[in-house]
């Protein structure tokens, strides 16, 4: 089905239950992952994802189809991680990317997280980077979000999520070697 | 120390995992939340609306001295449409209506009654009631 056909359904009172849910069984689990890379904890990513549906449901008649379904969905979601993360790290009195690494060094006693330690330290490299380096290292790392799409998402030109990328790249590897 | 190099390695995963059974739960429980949301409660206290009642709270202050003015113009009722007022809607108890008398208003309203004695008399004998009502 043409995307612009499936707008429609979702638009239309007596489609739009079918194509909602056609919706969520195709991006649950990809906007999981995304959100769940930001905020770190299942609970805070949950919450998350149920909100970013919820807005992305409240908003599809505003929705003008300039960019994709996908990347206008993911652009939601990733603006309420951060929303979120902001939020949180505020309400502790901490800047977002000290917030980040207090969840990183919780993250050995999360039930839900398996990594070994070489994942830790990872998350702990990324924990220290900038917030945008963060997250375009996620997207591209994690995610394999390509930097086309991710442009679309973040509103950001390729060329500069490129160099946020190296960058990233390369403070995480001077971390990963020195520790 | 050998230097790390990320595309050298193996990909590392994020080591996140997911409750059993989660995204079969989603489903019910976003669309639980999508139904309950669907009727939007505005709040009252938003920033448009303060500037708003601001506004109106000036609006009816700069008001008051023009009403007064409207008012007390047209405020000349005439006798008679008062006291038919006053007969078919006033809730006037007596207590109000003792309140507004003065001594000089109950002179004019006393009645000039010429009883004769004997009819007097013959009232009291035939009504025994009145004459209890006298004693006491």
């Amino acid at each position: 089905m043409d995307e612009q056909d499936f707008i429609q359904n979702l638009l239309d009172p007596k489609t739009q239950n079918t194509a909602f849910q056609q919706l969520l069984k195709e991006y649950q689990r990809p906007l999981y992952s995304l959100i769940r890379n930001i905020v770190l904890n299942h609970d805070d990513a949950d919450d998350v994802l149920q909100n970013t549906f919820v807005k992305v449901f409240q908003n599809l008649k505003n929705f003008k189809g300039e960019s994709k379904l996908f990347s206008w969905m993911y652009r939601i979601a990733t603006n309420e991680a951060i929303t979120f993360i902001n939020k949180k790290a505020k309400r502790n009195g901490i800047t977002s990317e000290a917030l980040q690494s207090k969840i990183v060094d919780n993250l050995k006693a999360d039930d839900y997280f398996d990594g070994d330690l070489i994942q830790i330290k990872l998350q702990k490299a990324i924990a220290l980077l900038p917030q945008k380096q963060q997250l375009v290292f996620k997207m591209r790392y994690f995610d394999e979000i390509k930097y086309e799409d991710m442009s679309e998402i973040l509103g950001t030109s390729v060329g500069a999520l490129k160099a946020s990328y190296h960058h990233a790249v390369k403070k995480i590897e001077i971390y990963m070697t020195s520790n | 120390m050998k230097a790390f190099k990320l595309d050298k390695k193996p990909k590392i995963n994020s080591g996140f995992k997911v409750p059993d059974a989660y995204f079969e739960n989603l489903e019910s429980s976003i669309l639980q939340k999508i139904s309950t949301k669907e009727t939007p409660v505005f709040t009252l206290f938003t920033k448009r609306n303060w500037l708003l009642a601001t506004a109106a709270v000036f609006v009816i202050a700069l008001s008051i001295p023009l009403v007064n003015q409207m008012t007390t113009s047209t405020s000349t009722v005439d006798e008679v449409q008062l006291e038919n007022y006053l007969c078919e809607q006033s809730n006037l108890s007596e207590d109000d209506i003792v309140e507004l008398l003065d001594e000089e208003k109950i002179e004019k309203i006393k009645l000039d009654l010429n009883v004769d004695s004997n009819e007097l008399e013959d009232a009291l004998l035939t009504n025994s009631n009145l004459e209890d009502d006298i004693i006491n």
